[in-house]
């Protein structure tokens, strides 16, 4: 079924004038649901056989709610201070207003939605040359027919490191808008995995960026597993040169999921390198699109930028859009990129089947294969394997 | 009445329309080796793919491995069934770890017979025995190998799989010495083996040079799609001496 708008916008206003809550006071969610009606999602339709438009898409006032989800933060160790968003906002004002806000997030439609209703979400913070050795694992829930929004912020200083795990998951017809910034100083190096395994029925929204330091390095590694619409936006912005920034993105949708990631690079000071990867498959009536901006301003002499991008088909009625796209102002620079979309190799599986493995497993260990360059850029070798289960149960 | 060995039995074979193979009769039997040459073009590599059942190939005739009808099954039951393609051109599948892909081969052909730590040492004996580095285990399948690579990592399925039957398409070409020494021990190795002691040996080839480290029971010579002379091990010699021209003319006429 089509999406649309569920709520009238009076009821969301009246929702967000009755948050006055830490981080933001009701001014400023008002002002934040204001851009979300007013922006565009820039994400058009890509074709005929797209069911979702996300100009309507907004969530039912009724869902919004303290019971509609929650956020956890677990194993965050010494040197490492973990909290809530009220928490931080409250007690730490100073270390939050560092990173919370400080990403363009907020000025996009989907990002304006998160921060009018961000109430639940996890504050990490890594202390100078500190490392956090244990991953430090976020998990969002929510509830059945529930809305939720949830906001994460990092901010590590210079020389410190942290690996986070984000977990999301919904029941039923959730709907989770959220977002995660990445605010690092010189140095350091985050990981920031996200494992999305919604129900079917859930819709889930999110957009994510980063902001590293001179030197520093920043992961994203996000598989999107789960939701009827995921929709993901990872942003990643150059100001100080020497950074470097992995982006990887996994997604599968099946049955009729919907799936439209946009990565972002922005290179806006020089010898920065990233380089995104990103490998999808779908099957049934599966839909997908991946859009990936790689720009790389005048003055960004000797930059570094490579994406690849592969989709597998495994069935006539999936559908996968991939648009690279490079905007290159400087003279100075590597730039690369190259994306496939196709079914699996005849070639392939003949070889396969003539070591007596079946057609099914050969096409199912081939599939799986074919993620395996992103699939490693994950942290953990139990969160690898996690990935490879799950898709592996997808691709049966 | 079941009859060992791999019979080959008025084997046609078109592709795209075309008749490559245009009436094969030859018979693999168990510990012989059989040395298949002809000029490029032939169809050798035909043949080994009809036998294997390439998806492409649109192939009529009867062959039977130890009795069974192969041609009525699908590749990977053929392969169930003893047969062996040393592929000259084998597929690289990225992702694919050389260890995963040779355990689930042969857990597919020979289901529970091994431990997995049993596997492991059988494994670690025949990459020893082919001079392969262990760091192989854990590469990508084919994926990035110079062409000596994939030779050594096709002998070594050949080595883990000891089939019934085995097809080793021009295993030798691009090969240097010692990489065709390497092939030449691992099939003696094979063959002596208890697994590998009945394994038939059809060896296809453009040059006779590899049939210096595997002496063929039998030659045969094949041009535009048919057996135009089968020998002995002399016959071989008699084309590295001359060359093709003089069975093609033949052949022709």
């Amino acid at each position: 079924m089509p999406d649309t708008l569920t709520a009238p916008r009076e009821e969301l206003y009246d929702k967000v004038s009755s948050l006055e809550r830490p981080p933001l006071d009701r001014s400023a969610r008002t002002a934040a649901l204001e851009r979300f009606f007013s922006l565009r999602s820039g994400r058009e339709k890509p074709g005929r056989f797209w069911r979702v438009d996300f100009e309507t898409i907004a969530p039912s006032a009724d869902a919004i709610g303290p019971a509609s989800g929650s956020v956890r933060v677990e194993n965050a160790g010494d040197g490492v201070l973990a909290c809530d968003l009220a928490t931080a906002a409250r007690e730490y004002p100073e270390l939050f207003a560092r990173a919370f806000g400080t990403t363009r997030i907020a000025k996009t439609k989907f990002g304006a939605l998160a921060a009018a209703f961000a109430s639940v979400g996890a504050f990490i913070y890594v202390r100078a040359d500190r490392a956090a050795h244990e991953p430090i694992v976020i998990r969002a829930d929510a509830a059945a027919g529930a809305a939720i929004f949830p906001w994460n912020v990092v901010l590590a200083e210079r020389g410190a490191s942290a690996t986070i795990i984000e977990r999301i998951t919904g029941e039923g017809d959730a709907f989770v808008c959220g977002a995660a910034e990445i605010v690092t100083e010189e140095n350091a190096n985050v990981t920031y995995a996200v494992l999305q395994y919604a129900g079917e029925g859930a819709r889930v929204i999110t957009s994510r960026a980063a902001r590293p330091g001179r030197d520093a390095a920043v992961s994203w590694a996000c598989a999107e597993l789960g939701g009827r619409l995921a929709a993901g936006d990872l942003l990643v912005e150059f100001d100080h040169p020497g950074a470097r920034a992995d982006v990887t993105t996994i997604f599968f949708p099946r049955s009729s999921q919907h799936v439209d990631v946009v990565s972002t690079v922005e290179h806006r000071a020089g010898k920065a390198t990233s380089e995104t990867i990103v490998k999808s498959a779908a099957s049934e009536r599966g839909q997908a699109r991946f859009l990936g901006n790689i720009r790389i301003a005048p003055h960004a002499q000797g930059s570094d930028a490579r994406l690849r991008d592969d989709a597998l088909l495994l069935s006539p009625s999936a559908h996968v859009d991939s648009v690279p796209a490079l905007e290159i102002g400087a003279n100075d620079v590597k730039a690369y990129h190259g994306a496939t979309v196709g079914a699996i190799d005849a070639d392939q599986i003949f070889y396969m089947e003539s070591r007596g493995i079946e057609r099914s497993a050969a096409e199912g260990m081939i599939a799986l294969g074919f993620f395996e360059p992103a699939i490693e850029r994950f942290p953990t070798a139990s969160l690898r394997d996690e990935i490879r289960d799950t898709l592996a149960r997808k691709l049966s | 009445m079941l009859q060992p060995g791999l019979q080959i039995k008025d084997l046609r074979c078109r592709v795209a329309g075309n008749e490559i193979l245009k009436g094969i009769d030859l018979t693999v039997e168990p510990r012989r080796v059989h040395a298949l040459m002809g000029p490029n073009g032939s169809g050798k590599s035909t043949l080994a793919f009809s036998l294997t059942g390439h998806p492409q190939y649109d192939v009529t005739g009867r062959v039977e491995l130890d009795g069974q009808d192969l041609l009525a099954l699908p590749p990977d039951k053929r392969a169930r069934a003893g047969l062996f393609l040393s592929f000259q051109y084998p597929a690289a599948i990225p992702g694919v770890k050389v260890a995963n892909f040779l355990h689930a081969a042969r857990q597919a052909e020979r289901p529970g017979d091994l431990p997995p730590a049993k596997f492991r040492a059988l494994l670690l004996e025949k990459m020893e025995q082919l001079g392969i580095d262990p760091s192989f285990m854990g590469r990508y399948l084919n994926d990035g190998f110079s062409g000596g690579e994939k030779k050594r990592l096709e002998m070594l399925q050949l080595a883990v799989l000891a089939p019934k039957y085995a097809i080793l398409d021009e295993t030798d070409s691009g090969l240097d010495i010692d990489a065709l020494k390497a092939v030449g021990s691992s099939i003696a190795a094979l063959r002596a083996s208890d697994e590998g002691v009945n394994t038939g040996f059809l060896i296809i080839t453009h040059y006779p040079r590899i049939l210096q480290y595997v002496i063929p029971d039998v030659v045969h010579v094949m041009i535009d799609g048919r057996i135009v002379k089968t020998g002995g091990v002399d016959l071989a010699h008699r084309i590295e001496r001359e060359g093709y021209d003089e069975l093609r003319a033949r052949a022709i006429a």
